[in-house]
């Protein structure tokens, strides 16, 4: 194991905070928290921090509950495997939340539709198209009311980049969100 | 006739990811505060939103305070918050005095902005954003 690798890509790619693994809900706050902890201890701004945490929870929770709709095993608890990855992009002067998980490839056309009818629309496109969702029962889930990528768009600054990748038969989800 | 039973208090303390909620028919107060992001958000505030259903049914409190101090709502808390609004905007149709307090810190824009949410979409309810001094 060559640690000095991994500090040096950390520290090439500003990363902050990462974590690999299964992820569950008592794991999210435990990340969230130390991320928040880190950020404020650095003096990044409160309104910045407060915008990541809720790009990261909303983040993590796709990626519990995706795994929900595929496991039903055990009712009461969430967990799936993925990659969180928060960190600064000194090009754009930015943070970012960036995730990672198995998806199936059934889901591709679905999660393309969604992302890039959020990426098309503006600030106050966003906020009416949430309020109208919440109404709603539409997209509602067992756990959430499907509403979490228009939740990251509202507070992202940029506009959310994605991209799919097939490893040896099967398919992952990457989305990253610049805070 | 069977006696009537006298409504329950509710009280559910507060966790990481789960606020503090104080439901109280004695003195017709609904308290809820910190984080919201819970496992399954569904299954947390069902309790809750029969409750204030129940109240709003038997109670005969002539006005009830509603104190909303969230610092942090999930997507699907957020649903669950609306949901709730509906079961109030019920209640104050048929002639329920309802006063809601929106509470946030001064920075918190986020929770702001939800509350002026709230205040566009539910606009017969009494709602007041107050800033947590």
């Amino acid at each position: 194991m060559n640690i000095s690798k991994i500090r040096k890509v950390m520290n090439e790619e500003g990363i902050v905070f990462s974590f690999s693994g299964m992820i569950s809900q008592s794991l999210t706050s435990f990340m969230l928290e130390a991320a928040k902890t880190q950020l404020e201890n650095s003096g990044e701004d409160t309104k910045m921090i407060r915008s990541m945490f809720h790009i990261a929870v909303e983040q993590l929770q796709n990626i519990m509950s995706y795994s929900k709709e595929k496991d039903s095993s055990d009712k009461n608890r969430y967990i799936s495997p993925g990659v969180l990855v928060i960190g600064y992009n000194e090009e754009l002067n930015k943070y970012y939340v960036n995730s990672s998980n198995e998806i199936y490839a059934e889901s591709i056309s679905e999660i393309t539709e969604k992302l890039e009818h959020i990426n098309s629309l503006d600030k106050d496109s966003l906020r009416k198209l949430l309020r109208e969702k919440l109404r709603s029962a539409e997209d509602k889930h067992n756990r959430g009311a499907g509403v979490g990528f228009i939740e990251i768009a509202k507070r992202s600054s940029e506009k959310l980049e994605y991209s799919f990748e097939e490893i040896e038969g099967k398919h992952y989800f990457h989305i990253l969100a610049y805070v | 006739m069977c006696k009537e039973e006298k409504m329950e208090n509710l009280l559910i303390q507060e966790t990481k990811y789960t606020p503090r909620v104080e439901l109280n028919a004695d003195d017709g107060t609904i308290k809820i505060s910190g984080k919201s992001y819970p496992e399954n958000t569904f299954d947390y505030y069902l309790p809750i939103t029969n409750w204030i259903e129940n109240y709003f049914k038997e109670s005969q409190n002539v006005k009830t305070i509603v104190d909303l101090d969230l610092e942090y709502l999930n997507s699907s808390s957020l649903k669950a918050y609306f949901d709730m609004f509906d079961i109030l905007e019920d209640a104050s149709q048929n002639k329920k005095e309802i006063k809601i307090n929106w509470i946030y810190d001064e920075d918190n824009d986020i929770s702001q902005e939800t509350g002026e949410d709230f205040i566009e979409d539910f606009e017969d309810l009494d709602i007041s954003l107050v800033v947590k001094s």
